[in-house]
């Protein structure tokens, strides 16, 4: 009992830095079901560019020793183009893959998404790298460690957690009180009607894809800050795991995403530190199969009705 | 579905070989799934080895034993693919850990027939093993994820796959949970990374009568050649009868289905299972034809997307397509060394490419193209009843001219046209 009490609040901050990432992911995987009601399986390797083009501006910067950039604007501008990079990326598969399906059977986007996150993870192994790349944030973040309680963190994985943070809220204003917001609620509750009111859907769905991959990109920069390597193979588990956490909070459900992030990282945490971490994923998928069983509209999901 | 004998007659003039490359996928799928293509076909499978190798004999050319290899890859893609296609193109369930059932065969009838835990069982012992084991895989993820609609489905699936690969990768120590170790030191079931080795083939006659000695990989090439036709022939018996309807019905419109007192759960969790049965027992003759179970290609989920492609390049739904989808997906990275670098590369966008451009595939019989609806949701829909609808007797046009006067039309005769 003294090592659970002593190690607590240890896995708890690891939990919720884990939690805050993959419910940053979980946001563009309950945005992009909850409009089209597609399972976009390429969400995860958005992810995965994205920490690659930080990465890639990081490796500029650092190593080309551009020493008159500051650490500050550095790490800003890894965030500016991972978003950008990762956000125009995500429209441009909705274009190509997923518009041409959009009224096809459920079964066509799902086979394209699956496809199209074998192309992207594929296409990364083999024109940028097969290996792990290192990412220079020693360099740019200073090693400053955080001490709260019991529990220690880096400023990254500060940073981690604050920025996640900071977005979800601004994301979760600009759902429910921008103009555009609502418009992109109306799109996500009934597509036909939201056409016959003037919204333009193409655009409501072009502007979604762009904010959650722009949200899994920057996932990408905090992941390459606190751990400080990527790799082509990293959005595969991550995806799986932030689906996961999407479907716990109530697929389609924003604040539902947000909360199931949360806990899927504070259970992942806490299995892993004081029942087994050989087993850690498999307690993650059991208990998304019981929430499954037990409430499949998901904590915080309205009652699934079936739309055949 | 009552089939009419002129459906697949033969083809004896150029007119009619144009219109039956008109007739569409559906119809070529149909004439290639009847009894007049595909006993022909298993018989020239089936000589494939021996012709290779008496061209061996009679000339300089050495290479029966590496096609013969190859051959037998492309049969066990078949059978994969048709499998699959049973619980996708004929259920329209996605299944994303399917590959982890053909691991699961793999390993179960590895553990039961090598020194891994001391267990050699005979044949028909360890078939049963590999037919329990993989059922109870399947039922275990199937009750749950089968009440579930489709995307969660596929979500399940794709996470089991995972979870099996993590457990063939980690009980190669015993178990610990919260502290406490499960099993004594050295337990070591799968092997980890190494796999398990030394597994014993099957206890085959070295001698076949007429045939006369038979190397190692043409056996299993006719192992694979033979479940291959035992699976087509139980599915091609299976859509014509009540589950396949019930099966079609499922995919087509669940919800007509059920209110016609389909029980889909029950029609879904037999697919579903059947299906990995086949995975499994493919993933044991592969086991025993290679003498080995390993982790990497049995539980990796680009496999999946590769039996995937192959289905869907084939046509869902189509058994012949399954089988051209299988060969084109498994020729190319033996021929061209460099292809297996770009692999999943190509593979992916042939898959993307095909889902847009010509998503019903080669000889599909699923049509899944975007419909305009009023409602936008209707789905499915099944280009088989389109060739029942095209066999009725062809209407010509003096007949309907004929018709047309009948009732009352004002029609032009082609005499008074002077």
């Amino acid at each position: 009992m003294d090592y659970f009490l002593q190690n607590f609040p240890q896995q708890l901050v690891n939990g919720l830095e884990a939690g805050s990432l993959y419910a940053l992911i979980a946001l563009g995987y309950t945005l992009i079901y909850g409009i089209l009601e597609m399972l976009n399986f390429a969400h995860g390797d958005v992810y995965m560019v994205g920490a690659f083009l930080a990465a890639g501006v990081a490796g500029v910067l650092v190593h080309n020793e551009v020493a008159a950039v500051p650490a500050g604007l550095a790490v800003a501008l890894m965030m500016v183009v991972a978003m950008g990079g990762a956000g125009l990326l995500g429209v441009g598969i909705e274009r190509v893959a997923y518009r041409p399906l959009r009224n096809a059977n459920r079964l066509a986007p799902l086979i394209t998404a699956v496809g199209v996150s074998l192309f992207l993870e594929s296409a990364v192994q083999v024109w940028v790298s097969p290996a792990s790349v290192l990412v220079a944030s020693n360099a740019l973040v200073p090693q400053t460690v955080f001490h709260l309680g019991n529990a220690v963190t880096p400023l990254t994985g500060a940073i981690l957690f604050a920025v996640a943070v900071a977005l979800m809220v601004a994301l979760d204003a600009f759902v429910f009180r921008t103009r555009f917001g609502s418009a992109l609620r109306a799109t996500a509750q009934d597509r036909e009607a939201a056409t016959f009111m003037g919204i333009d859907v193409d655009r409501v769905i072009m502007v979604t894809f762009f904010l959650a991959s722009a949200l899994a990109g920057m996932g990408g920069v905090l992941f390459g800050l606190r751990y400080a390597s990527v790799d082509f193979f990293m959005g595969y588990l991550l995806g799986i795991k932030a689906f996961t956490a999407a479907v716990i909070g109530g697929i389609g459900n924003i604040r539902g995403a947000m909360v199931g992030g949360l806990l899927v990282g504070v259970l992942e945490s806490l299995v892993g530190g004081f029942i087994s971490t050989q087993f850690q994923d498999t307690f993650v998928f059991l208990a998304l199969i019981a929430v499954l069983l037990v409430r499949p509209q998901g904590l915080f999901g309205q009652p699934l009705t079936d739309r055949a | 579905m009552s089939a009419s004998p002129q459906s697949v007659a033969a083809i004896e003039s150029p007119h009619q070989l144009k219109r039956f490359w008109e007739s569409g996928p559906a119809a070529w799928n149909k004439a290639l799934t009847s009894p007049r293509a595909m006993i022909p076909f298993f018989l020239v499978a089936f000589a494939v080895p021996l012709v290779l190798q008496w061209v061996e004999d009679n000339s300089s050319w050495i290479g029966a034993q590496y096609w013969t290899l190859i051959l037998a890859t492309c049969a066990m893609y078949a059978c994969l693919a048709v499998a699959l296609n049973l619980v996708v193109g004929y259920a329209g369930l996605l299944n994303l850990g399917f590959i982890a059932f053909f691991g699961i065969g793999s390993y179960a009838y590895a553990l039961v027939a090598s020194d891994q835990i001391h267990q050699r069982y005979p044949f028909w012992a360890a078939l049963l093993v590999v037919i329990a084991v993989t059922l109870a895989f399947a039922l275990l993820v199937g009750v749950p994820a089968l009440r579930l609609r489709g995307d969660y489905l596929a979500i399940v699936t794709l996470g089991f796959g995972l979870i099996m690969r993590d457990l063939i990768l980690d009980l190669d120590r015993p178990p610990v949970l919260a502290g406490h170790q499960l099993g004594p030191d050295g337990l070591n079931i799968t092997g980890g990374t190494n796999g398990i080795h030394n597994v014993e083939p099957f206890n085959l006659p070295m001698n076949l009568p007429i045939l006369g000695p038979v190397p190692h990989f043409r056996m299993y090439y006719w192992i694979f050649v033979g479940f291959l036709a035992l699976c087509i022939f139980c599915m091609l018996r299976w859509r014509n009868s009540r589950t396949g309807r019930a099966w079609v019905a499922i995919r087509d419109d669940e919800l007509a289905a059920r209110a016609m007192g389909v029980n889909t759960f029950k029609y879904r969790l037999l697919a579903f299972s059947v299906s990995a049965v086949m995975a499994g027992i493919v993933g044991m003759i592969n086991a025993a034809q290679i003498f080995n179970a390993f982790p990497s290609p049995n539980f990796d989920v680009q496999t999946t997307v590769v039996v995937f492609i192959m289905v869907i390049l084939g046509g869902l739904g189509s058994l012949p397509g399954a089988i051209l989808g299988a060969i084109a997906f498994t020729v190319p990275p033996f021929v061209l060394q460099q292809f297996v670098f770009y692999k999943y590369l190509v593979i992916s966008l042939v898959l993307v490419a095909v889902m847009i451009y010509r998503p019903e595939g080669l000889l599909g019989t699923v049509s899944i193209r975007p419909r305009q609806t009023m409602g936008g949701t209707l789905e499915l829909i099944t280009a088989e009843a389109a060739v029942e609808a095209s066999e009725l007797p062809a209407v010509t046009d003096a007949e309907a001219a004929d018709l047309e006067a009948a009732a009352g039309a004002i029609v032009e005769d082609p005499e008074w046209k002077t």
